[in-house]
């Protein structure tokens, strides 16, 4: 288990609680079943509609071409995957997967409402044992979904492996901001106005909380760049966004 | 200095929507922008440093992005005031040809995608009749467009009697005729003076002479 990652042999962090590792992906299920059918309208909520930008500019680093395949983990809602699908055109596909059952059939949904499935898989997989032929696909994101996963170090190591050679991952993530006053608004506002903000949509102010904590918990920007380069990528570099609130990690299978 | 992707995106997003809001509303278009793919425009702003990349896809919808990799079909550099001038002047085309903005690669394609943009024929009543129905759209549509021909007419009206004003009225500025004649005065004296220069250098140098002779 490499170094930088939170959990112990046996129990592992989920938000600011330690629970045993085995019982983070269910506790993280019951997180997402909870907010699946209104997450999209919430992350508008809570970030204002900036999360577009963010993964608009995500979509930009991928530097997608036509024909290629297209791995978008923990891609629930899907919209990532709906862009991705027009970049890679008919002749390419695009694989939308996701550990949450609530996720995947809310996104299904929604590509399915869009005319958007044609080169489109779902697949219910988790992002550490992605069950994908070593070197198959061109191109891997996980976009705010690295921060639930169990161990951090396998999945980006299961990511490595199923690249292509010169394939590329940009996982787009919750960051740690750069400035101290920024760092102390955010706090107060993920910590304060977020849990409100998810009992009005959602009715669940405990699952934004574990969303607020989760954050605070996975590892600052030179941490992840640390353990992206740990899992055998290459040219591995990192981009702040709205101040380190958002960071995107790119890396490049050697 | 380095700037926020995510507002950069946001500005590129702005103005992709808006671009392709125009472009769907313009019948045929489309069907241009098609013809012209594959395009990238790679536009390299100094100062402030930004990067934008307009390119064309193969149904002839226009992206702005703010990053891409591969290379581009043309591209521009320059500081952000050279790039406003060109959009605001009145011919952009020889704007940029004759401006501080350094071009390479080919130019055909960009002075293409620069008429086909002037050519945009927007057919904004579109969007009225689908939001307000057939007939208030329509009769939306009519009272905005007499306020814009009005607008306009007064506002080159407007131009014109200024400019008569200053020039006729106001003497504030002589008219041009006036200019060329003062210019060509101020020219033909310059002459005389030069050619009364060098005949007092002449006879100055003849004096000197005769001074010389007689000692």
């Amino acid at each position: 288990m490499s170094t930088h990652e939170n959990a112990t042999d046996d129990t592992t962090d989920f938000g600011f609680e330690r629970v045993k590792t085995e019982e983070k992906a269910g506790r993280v299920r019951e997180v997402f079943d909870s907010v699946a059918a209104r997450y999209d309208l919430m992350n508008d909520l809570m970030s204002g509609g900036l999360h577009r930008l963010w993964k608009r500019f995500t979509i930009e680093l991928s530097a997608v071409r036509p024909g290629q395949t297209v791995l978008d983990i923990a891609g629930g809602t899907g919209d990532l995957a709906a862009k991705f699908s027009k970049l890679v055109g008919k002749d390419g596909s695009v694989i939308l997967a996701d550990i949450n059952s609530s996720m995947l059939s809310v996104g299904r949904d929604r590509l399915i409402d869009k005319g958007a499935l044609n080169n489109i898989s779902v697949v219910q997989a988790d992002a550490q044992y992605l069950p994908f032929e070593d070197s198959s696909i061109d191109c891997i994101t996980i976009a705010f979904g690295l921060r639930n996963v169990t161990d951090k170090a396998k999945a980006l190591a299961s990511m490595n492996r199923v690249l292509k050679p010169g394939g590329r991952l940009l996982v787009l993530e919750f960051s740690k901001p750069v400035s101290p006053l920024l760092s102390k608004i955010y706090d107060t506002y993920s910590f304060s106005a977020l849990p409100a903000m998810g009992k009005i949509i959602t009715n669940d102010s405990d699952s934004y909380r574990y969303l607020a904590e989760s954050i605070r918990k996975h590892p600052d920007q030179q941490t992840l760049l640390e353990m992206v380069e740990d899992a055998g990528f290459v040219d591995c570099r990192y981009h702040n966004m709205t101040g380190g609130i958002v960071a995107v990690h790119r890396g490049i299978k050697g | 200095m380095q700037h926020d992707p995510a507002v950069i995106a946001g500005v590129c997003l702005v103005a992709e929507t808006a671009i392709m809001r125009a472009v769907d509303l313009s019948t045929g278009t489309r069907n241009e922008l098609q013809g012209l793919h594959p395009l990238t425009i790679a536009i390299s702003c100094s100062s402030p440093e930004i990067d934008l990349y307009i390119s064309t896809d193969a149904e002839g919808a226009i992206s702005v992005a703010s990053y891409r990799e591969g290379a581009a079909t043309v591209t521009l550099e320059g500081s952000w005031k050279d790039f406003v001038g060109i959009a605001s002047a009145e011919d952009p085309a020889s704007a940029l040809i004759n401006g501080n903005i350094k071009i390479s690669g080919d130019t055909v394609p960009l002075m293409q995608l620069q008429s086909v943009m002037a050519d945009l024929d927007v057919d904004w009543e579109a969007p009225l009749a689908e939001t307000l129905g057939p007939v208030v759209g329509h009769q939306l549509a009519t009272v905005i467009r007499a306020i814009t021909r009005t607008s306009r007419t007064t506002h080159q009206r407007l131009k014109r009697q200024l400019s008569e004003f200053i020039l006729e009225e106001g003497r504030l500025s002589p008219p041009k005729a006036e200019q060329n004649a003062f210019f060509s005065a101020v020219d033909d004296l310059v002459l005389r003076v030069d050619r009364a220069d060098s005949r007092l250098k002449r006879i100055k140098k003849r004096l000197t002479a005769l001074n010389g002779l007689s000692e």
